[in-house]
């Protein structure tokens, strides 16, 4: 008997589960969201954020004179950086190692991993050139004693050096490091230093923010069905699927 | 196809390039040296240096040995001075930013540079800048000064003397300055005088509110709050007072900052706090918490992961509490899995196995759990490593796994895969490693004799024994304590085989060293020595009984009660002997000279130490005995000497092994009648 009442009672649990989902319609959801106030300084500074962590100084001054918004740093200092990573990202690898230096002379000091990739780099931009003497006397002067001093160094170092037991270098299996990719992977290694020596975060806040978005919406779904943004480029929203 | 292999054909070039950059190394140091060279020359040549140098250890050092310090050093304090009478100059100040620049690169994680800063007179030409009006030579001075006092061979800033200048650094706008403020705190402030100094001073509100600025000021805040808190529960009881506010809350919320080596920091602190005041942070939630993050930092590459399994250790050290908590969190597995991943650094290792040692010092489940990981084998390993620290490490690990009574009887330690690397350790050239391989053998020959053995098999007899007689006390007492423990439930052949090599005159000369704690454990060796059997008594008889004149001598003129306490069961053991050995210990207790002086055996009965009191009432215990032949003039003896008065007063005694002892001996007695007629 109770057998059967429990197989008659499924369907209509589950109605009651799908029933139990909130809607909310737009007009309802605009309503809620006009309630929430945020101020306009609050904007600016992760507008402001933005532009200073990915470095766009041009753009921030402009900001900063028409909104009034002041950058939690110096802006000179976001030239500086931007130059070193230029420099890197063209293979000038000793130009940025001396920049740095200027910046601030501890970040290379006590940073022995992003110094031994500078140097990695810098040995790579010289077999890239074919200056093969010139890159083995650099790797015996300045890379083996880093070697010496760690393994993981020295590891890589062997894998960069082998660059130069191949003559088609493109395909060889160690090629990626000569891959446009390797520098990029290098200058932001850099641009990470200098941002952290200089007490700022690596990253802006705007993709965070956009990501607890996401996540918040994830979790709602569970309960309600509202109007949804999914483009958070158009930040459009789109009705519930009822 | 070509392989990778040609790549290592590069050592012919080696000779010339070194050749060519040590030529271009000594041109720079000429260009800076010269007088007839323009100040932008020599602006260039600074700056050349500085790039040289930076991230460089090798060149740091060849540079060194040029003489390069002093030369950029005079070139600092000839353009301090100009710059000063000028007023400022561009020229002056971008040259003495470049060789404030230069010093630091020099005195950055590289010891003989420091020294040489230092000896070149940098610091005080550097101080006097640091209120200079151009913020970036500001700036440059500062980073140096920091780079000079973070260095464990800077010198200590004296606290006291100069709280205005500290708390001047402190109230800077400038975080270079600011942070060199807390710097130097962290680095010199270490009497509790100078801790309460700092802390009246209102130093610790101005560290508070660097908690709240940049990452860096943060983590110099907390590392010189730790300096000023530490084992001062005073200036804790400040920190923690209501006009800090929540203070400590603010540091516990940095425990789960975004910077490691911030998190690593507020942990520290906590613990300092925590350690001095075991009343504070007693949350269950808290403690699992310092525990995750310690663990989780183990993973972080660089210092943080170095120095997270010191922190951990000194969060765990001597409480079991901790200890459980820990293992309940995994940490023993997490401990190991990063042996196992090997290529670290010495100092990471060396931390992780101390951090095991903490955890096995005294729970059986942790040592357990290690040895069902299979960590055993790391532990032999690192005691071949190139670094003393390590070697140590691995030693003080093993002696506290060892304590695992299981494991001892099932035998576990006694393979010569584990014994043969400790025993060679034994002439290891650092003290520290020697000392730590002495007590791990001193604690697994202790209890079976299957160790016992496969240690001598080993070697380590002669070792311990040449060790006896090192210059170094610690290092004796430690190998005498060996020794002994060697000697604790062996058959008489093994006492015979151990006296054979440690001989009667250096035991006799271990009895009388100047040193209490040798002492102690030689009179301990001896009373191994005499336990057993009767043949194991004569030991101390032997030539005109030389060693039992000794121990008696020890004990008359003992500084230490241990030594007493040692003794006395040397007179115990050979009291259980037969009745000549009994008496020669009658004659040694009451001499017929002892005159009104009082007996060392009734001394010992009124001393404060209950072991003391224990061993000495068991003393008189196998003196009465009455079963054999010369009790009854013993006793006589005895009551002459005044010996119920002393018993009486310990019938009641609240230590309980002295409360039965001193009424057996008492009921002995009474069956030669109860000594009124």
């Amino acid at each position: 008997m109770s057998v059967f009442w429990f197989v008659l009672g499924r369907p209509a649990d589950f109605e009651s589960m799908a029933s139990s989902k909130k809607v909310i319609t737009r007009e309802e959801w605009e309503k809620k969201l006009n309630d929430v106030k945020i101020r306009k300084e609050d904007m600016n500074k992760l507008v402001m954020n933005f532009l200073v962590t990915e470095g766009y100084v041009d753009a921030a001054e402009k900001f900063r004179l028409e909104s009034g918004t002041e950058p939690d740093i110096d802006l000179a200092t976001i030239t500086d950086r931007m130059a070193v990573k230029k420099a890197v990202q063209c293979g000038n690898v000793e130009d940025a190692i001396e920049k740095v230096n200027d910046l601030n002379p501890e970040i290379l000091d006590t940073n022995p991993q992003l110094f031994f990739h500078l140097q990695q780099q810098r040995l790579i931009e010289l077999i890239r050139n074919g200056k093969v003497a010139e890159a083995l006397e650099f790797a015996q002067e300045e890379l083996a004693p880093r070697g010496e001093e760690n393994k993981s160094f020295l590891e890589e170092l062997e894998r960069t050096v082998a660059l130069l037991a191949f003559d088609d270098v493109k395909n060889c299996p160690v090629g990626d490091l000569l891959d446009i990719s390797q520098r990029l992977k290098t200058a932001s290694e850099v641009n990470a230093a200098i941002l952290t020596s200089q007490s700022h975060e690596k990253d802006p806040k705007l993709p965070s923010l956009l990501k607890m978005l996401v996540w918040a919406q994830n979790s709602l779904d569970e309960k309600a069905a509202y109007p949804r943004i999914n483009d958070v480029s158009t930040a459009t929203l789109e009705d519930p699927a009822i | 196809m070509p392989t990778p292999a040609s790549a290592s054909a590069a050592p012919a070039s080696w000779t010339s390039a070194s050749y060519q950059s040590r030529t271009v190394a000594e041109e720079l140091i000429g260009r800076l040296s010269s007088n007839s060279v323009s100040c932008e020359a020599k602006l260039k040549a600074l700056r050349d240096l500085k790039n040289q140098i930076i991230g460089n250890r090798t060149k740091k050092l060849s540079f060194l040995k040029l003489g390069a310090v002093p030369c950029v050093v005079s070139i600092l304090s000839s353009a301090t001075t100009a710059a000063v009478a000028a007023g400022g100059n561009d020229g002056l100040e971008s040259t003495i930013i470049q060789s404030a620049a230069v010093i630091g690169s020099f005195a950055c994680g590289f010891d003989a540079g420091v020294e040489a800063v230092l000896q070149a007179g940098a610091l005080q030409i550097l101080l006097s800048l640091i209120s200079y009006p151009n913020e970036k030579v500001v700036d440059a001075v500062a980073r140096s000064l920091k780079l000079i006092y973070q260095s464990k061979l800077g010198p200590k800033y004296d606290c006291l003397k100069s709280i205005e200048f500290l708390l001047s650094l402190l109230n800077s706008e400038n975080e270079n300055v600011s942070g060199l403020g807390a710097s130097i705190i962290a680095h010199s402030c270490q009497s509790s005088m100078e801790q309460n100094a700092l802390g009246d001073a209102g130093v610790i509100s101005k560290l508070i509110n660097l908690l709240g600025g940049s990452p860096i000021q943060k983590d110099s805040s907390l590392e010189s709050l730790a300096a000023i808190l530490k084992e001062n529960s005073e200036v804790i009881l400040k920190f923690v007072g209501p006009e800090n506010g929540p203070a400590l809350n603010v540091v516990t919320e940095l425990t789960k900052d975004k910077h490691p080596r911030t998190r690593l920091l507020a942990c520290s602190c906590l613990i300092v706090i925590r350690n001095a005041l075991p009343s504070y942070l007693q949350d269950v939630r808290i403690k699992t918490k310092l525990v995750l993050v310690l663990l989780e930092l183990l993973d972080v590459p660089g210092q943080v992961g170095d120095e997270s399994p010191f922190v951990l250790s000194s969060l765990i050290v001597g409480k079991e509490d901790m200890q459980k908590l820990a293992f309940q969190e995994h940490a023993i597995d997490k401990l190991c899995s990063h042996l196992e991943k090997g290529s670290l650094q010495p100092k990471h290792i060396e931390g992780i196995f101390l951090a095991l040692a903490d955890m096995c010092s005294q729970l059986e489940s942790c040592r357990t759990r290690l040895l069902s990981l299979k960590a055993l084998k790391f532990v032999t390993d690192s005691m071949n490593h190139d670094c003393a620290e390590v070697r140590a490490a691995a030693c003080i690990c093993l002696g506290n796994v060892s304590r695992s009574v299981e494991n001892l009887s099932a035998g576990t330690f006694a393979n010569e895969a584990v014994i043969n690397p400790l025993v060679q350790l034994l002439s290891d050239t650092s003290t520290s490693v020697q000392v730590a391989s002495i007590k791990a053998i001193s604690n697994i020959v202790l209890d079976f004799t299957l160790q016992k053995s496969t240690v001598i098999k080993c070697g380590a007899l002669k070792q311990l024994v040449e060790l006896s007689k090192s210059m170094d006390s610690t290092i004796r007492a430690n190998a005498v304590c060996a020794l002994r423990n060697l000697t604790f439930l062996v058959s008489d052949r093994c006492k015979e085989e151990l006296l054979l090599e440690l001989t009667q005159s250096t035991l006799l000369s271990l009895v009388s060293d100047p040193e209490p704690s040798v002492q102690e454990q030689a009179l301990a060796l001896i009373r191994n020595l005499v336990d057993g059997s009767i043949d194991s008594i004569e030991h101390v008889f032997a030539e005109d009984s030389v060693i039992l004149h000794a121990v008696i001598r020890q004990m008359q003129n003992a500084s230490k009660v241990e030594v007493l306490i040692q003794g006395m069961y040397i007179l115990t053991n050979v009291a259980s002997g037969n009745e000549l050995h009994k008496e020669a210990v009658m004659n040694q207790l009451f001499p017929e000279q002892l005159g009104s002086t009082q007996s060392i055996v009734f001394k010992s009965l009124q001393s404060s130490d209950s072991r003391l009191r224990t061993v000495a009432a068991w003393a008189l215990v196998n003196l009465t005995l009455p079963s054999s032949s010369g009790a009854l003039k013993r006793v006589t003896r005895l009551r002459m000497a005044g010996i119920d008065s002393y018993l009486k007063n310990v019938i009641n005694d609240p230590c309980l092994d002295v409360k039965l002892r001193a009424r057996t001996a008492l009921t002995q007695m009474m069956a030669f009648g109860d000594g009124s007629s």
